[in-house]
């Protein structure tokens, strides 16, 4: 649906955003991650043709976005949600965007009313919270319910339950076959709504991969009834054992089961076993950090 | 807040094509309208005029001979007001952000800039006839003597042009600079501040540089080809810059 290739800006002589390459499939929410300054929303506003990209392309159905006939059609975007008219009520808001993108007066109260926004719709947007604007922002997004979403940092100013809120909306998105671009820097949002991570560091992507692949087992976890023992018998089966908190053994690199088997052998009582996994932070800094 | 998700089930209808010039023009207008300073500027535009022409017509004892002088005169009040109008209807678009979700939705930023020249043309025309036709009803009904009418046409049709072409110079002028106070600020400057000096010390430049003066010596019947020509390239000049800049800025 998406696929950005070799995409570049430099300003001057200071490269932003550096030969970044990734597909987007429909069906799939993608989590944009990376430090402020990463080149995240350049990016994203290179792909709907905001900033002119020194290098490289960005196409949206096999074609340029600036090429769609009906960009607010195929793709719904909100990159800013402070990018708003103060003066504007929010239903006049939406009913210039629904004018401009060709669909009835009717979808801004459906719309309206699927963000939440309905008793607010007369009011100016001057008025508004992060929260609300983010909301009207989404709103604007969603007026052709289009197969795609871009959105840049959409939980800003959203309280918990909005936040969860945005999460259905996106998982429920792409379960319909849409495809979903979602920058956050809040982790363990992102963690909870993507099926996939592109991580971008000093404007170069530094990890596109499954989230399940990108924290996926690293190591077993161990709780014994004889500790010390057990250390022995996996040490004795060639595992490599360190100890964790709470007097846990840690297995890196070994898979539960065969944790498991060489505790059944021993006849060792175990109270707990578990796989180890990367927490979304630990890997955000560790691909971060290198880049 | 306690919204939950309700997914839209069915698909909205949408337009397949891009939006036709006419809805984007509409588009504009609307825009122009729908915030509270647009609608100010636009009422000021249309009620100074034969405000200030009711108050001077009841203060002032001088003898108006021709109407076409206070009609020509006042619609140049009219005309500074619409070029406010015009500056941020552009302007004021990136002053607010707002471009970003235009130039989404019509990525041919051309297309939105000629949108917003024709939408400020037909806001200017109409807003200056208004003015110019209330100016001449009170004109009519002042207590001002024995006034002549000849040459008012004139003077109401050079009025309503202007009151387009001022607004599309003040459209070419916000896209050009991209904010609305220093396009307010720079504009004003040099009409009202740098062009009044100019037709003091080089009164031959200022014939061939200054709009204000060109509108008013057109609506009294002095003005021939060389203020049309002035007008002319002011429109082009600020069009063109304004295109030109449009098209460039990326939109951070």
């Amino acid at each position: 649906m998406i696929e950005v290739s070799g995409l570049t800006k430099q300003y001057g002589s200071r490269t932003v955003v550096d030969d970044v390459s990734f597909a987007l499939d429909p069906g799939t929410v993608t989590g944009f991650l990376g430090p402020n300054g990463a080149g995240k929303s350049t990016t994203m506003r290179m792909m709907t043709g905001l900033v002119p990209a020194t290098a490289g392309t960005a196409l949206v159905d096999g074609r340029p976005y600036r090429e769609l006939p009906n960009p607010g059609a195929v793709v719904g975007t909100l990159l800013d949600a402070s990018a708003v008219h103060p003066g504007r009520t929010g239903r006049t808001h939406l009913r210039l965007l629904a004018s401009a993108i060709g669909v009835p007066a009717s979808r801004v109260e459906e719309v309206l009313g699927l963000v939440g926004l309905e008793d607010a719709a007369r009011r100016r947007i001057g008025g508004y919270s992060l929260g609300m604007r983010q909301r009207l922002g989404i709103a604007g997004a969603l007026l052709a319910d289009p197969p795609v979403l871009v959105f840049d940092e959409p939980a800003n100013g959203l309280d918990p339950e909005g936040i969860r809120w945005m999460r259905d909306l996106l998982r429920g998105h792409a379960a319909r076959g849409g495809t979903v671009l979602l920058s956050s820097h809040l982790l363990g949002e992102v963690e909870h709504t993507v099926d996939r991570l592109l991580v971008i560091g000093a404007g170069r992507v530094v990890a596109d991969a499954p989230v399940a692949d990108l924290l996926g087992a690293d190591g077993t976890a161990v709780h014994a009834a004889d500790p010390a023992a057990l250390a022995r018998a996996l040490e004795a089966a060639g595992f490599h054992v360190q100890h964790g908190a709470d007097g846990a053994l840690v297995v890196p690199g070994a898979d539960p089961g065969a944790v498991g088997a060489v505790a059944a052998a021993g006849g060792h009582v175990l109270t707990d076993l578990r796989p180890v996994q990367r927490g979304i932070e630990d890997l955000f800094f560790q691909l971060t950090a290198a880049a | 807040m306690t919204a939950t998700l309700t997914p839209s089930v069915a698909h909205p209808v949408v337009r397949t094509g891009a939006a036709s010039p006419a809805t984007l023009v509409g588009i504009e207008l609307r825009k122009s309208l729908s915030t509270r300073s647009g609608r100010t500027l636009a009422v000021a535009a249309a009620v100074l005029a034969p405000v200030i022409t009711a108050v001077l017509a009841l203060t002032s004892d001088d003898d108006l001979g021709s109407a076409s002088g206070p009609v020509g005169a006042m619609g140049l009040v009219t005309v500074l007001v619409l070029l406010s109008l015009g500056v941020l209807s552009t302007a004021g678009e990136w002053t607010h952000r707002t471009v970003q979700t235009t130039f989404l939705l019509v990525p041919q930023r051309g297309r939105v800039l000629a949108a917003k020249a024709v939408a400020t043309a037909l806001l200017g025309a109409a807003v200056a006839a208004a003015s110019t036709a209330a100016t001449v009803g009170v004109l009519a009904v002042a207590p001002v003597g024995d006034l002549s009418w000849d040459g008012v046409p004139r003077a109401v049709g050079v009025v309503v042009a202007a009151g387009a072409t001022f607004a599309v110079i003040g459209a070419g002028i916000g896209a050009a600079v991209a904010n609305s106070p220093a396009a307010l600020t720079g504009t004003y400057l040099a009409l009202l501040g740098v062009m009044p000096v100019l037709r003091l010390s080089q009164p031959g430049l200022a014939e061939k540089a200054d709009p204000v003066d060109a509108v008013l010596s057109l609506a009294t019947g002095h003005g021939g080809a060389t203020q049309v020509l002035v007008l002319t390239g002011w429109v082009v000049v600020s069009t063109v810059a304004g295109a030109v800049v449009t098209r460039r800025r990326a939109v951070a």
